[in-house]
């Protein structure tokens, strides 16, 4: 299913004015794959008239949902298992030792998506960190709403709960609903969801009172965005971090801002940022 | 590299064992606990068992039982469990007797290179 050179550029304007993220003519498919759900949900026959659907009402909820399929990447608990043995081995113990035992430490994940990775990043510091229950408090921000109500609900399918989850750890963190899995209660205290958009100046009062942050995951984002706008989205997230924090983005992604400044830290040949 | 799928249905040990072998390991095959005695007695070099519960002859818990109380077997091959049996007691259960992971059917080539990540197992990764 192609696209009109004229639909696709007001479709491709649409999303980087609504949500920052660049979709070049190259990567049509992305439109193609992500969005050809909401075309069989809504019953429209092509892009071509979803677009235009979409230009008649911006700020409609089709308009919603299309940025909501484009912003919301399927993920999977412990996204390649180095940034979690990171926190474990490397993160962590210093900032336990250089705040000192019983300090609140804060966590910021920066595109939260369904909530695995918070999820992930709240094991490892249960597993690593004392008095993690306590002391760890994890925001995670998102631009689709529905991504936010999945992962408030913490309720993940049997498929979901085998992509990357230890068993030890899902029958130990989990409770059994049917033949869905949900993060024990007392430990869904642990993490809040908000909606916040990386790309927009109101992030520092979206994030307001979570902060300022120990540690920021912002993994696999920053491709989405121009080079200008990934050095503006650093310097937001700077601007909420503690000197010393550590950001951890995606394996081939560079920490670079106009402003902050970043120590690249190397961990098992992969880097990791720390704020200077 | 070595995997051995024991399972009674003939379907689950084709698409598993072709899902191992496209992972790189040679594959060997049992249709119950007793068939997955024999090939462990046979090739003690196995480096992962991907074992179904409920089997005729002898089930899958009682051949991991079996497996572990062997010295040469109480840590390695590591044993995926790959079954219909999806209730927390049941893991709980197998998690006890030694069962290193845990694949509740059905189950995809991702699922399956998610808990070799998770095991630290090598696989091909084509």
């Amino acid at each position: 299913m192609s696209m009109t050179d004229r639909e696709f550029g007001y479709m491709s304007t649409f999303l980087l004015k609504s949500s920052g993220i660049v979709v070049p003519k190259d990567k049509m498919y992305l439109l193609r794959s992500r969005l050809q759900p909401l075309l069989r949900k809504h019953k429209i026959e092509s892009l071509d008239s979803l677009a235009k659907a979409v230009r008649s009402n911006e700020m409609g909820a089709l308009a919603h949902e299309v940025v909501d399929a484009m912003t919301t990447n399927e993920t999977l608990f412990f996204r390649d298992q180095y940034p979690y043995e990171a926190l474990k081995t490397l993160v962590f113990p210093e900032i336990v030792h250089s705040k000192g035992v019983g300090k609140g430490i804060n966590i910021w994940s920066a595109a939260s998506s369904r909530g695995q990775e918070a999820i992930s990043i709240m094991l490892t510091a249960l597993e690593s960190v004392p008095q993690a229950d306590r002391r760890i408090h994890i925001l995670g921000t998102d631009l689709s709403d529905e991504a936010l109500a999945y992962a408030t609900a913490a309720l993940y399918t049997q498929m979901e709960v085998q992509r990357g989850m230890p068993v030890k750890m899902l029958v130990r963190f989990f409770n059994q609903e049917g033949s869905n899995w949900r993060i024990r209660p007392e430990l869904q205290v642990m993490m809040k969801f908000k909606k916040g958009n990386l790309v927009s100046d109101q992030l520092a009062g979206t994030v307001r009172g979570h902060g300022p942050f120990d540690v920021v995951f912002l993994r696999n984002v920053l491709i989405y965005f121009t080079v200008e706008e990934r050095k503006r989205v650093i310097d937001r997230i700077a601007a909420n971090m503690i000197k010393g924090g550590y950001l951890i983005t995606g394996a081939t992604e560079v920490a670079q801002g106009v402003r902050s400044q970043w120590e690249m830290v190397s961990f098992k040949n992969k880097r990791l940022w720390k704020l200077l | 590299m070595k995997a051995l799928v024991v399972d009674d249905a003939k379907v689950v040990r084709v698409s598993l064992g072709r899902m191992m072998k496209q992972l790189g390991y040679e594959v060997l095959e049992a249709a119950d606990g007793a068939q997955g005695e024999e090939q462990m007695a046979a090739n003690p070099d196995v480096d992962v068992v991907m074992l179904d519960w409920n089997m005729p002859v002898m089930n899958g818990y009682d051949f991991l039982v079996g497996l572990r109380k062997n010295p040469a077997h109480a840590v390695s091959p590591r044993v995926i469990m790959v079954t219909t049996e999806t209730g927390i007691g049941q893991m709980l259960k197998a998690l006890a007797a030694g069962a290193d992971e845990y694949i509740m059917k059905p189950f995809d080539k991702d699922m399956v290179m998610s808990k070799l990540d998770i095991l630290g197992l090598e696989y091909a990764d084509s």
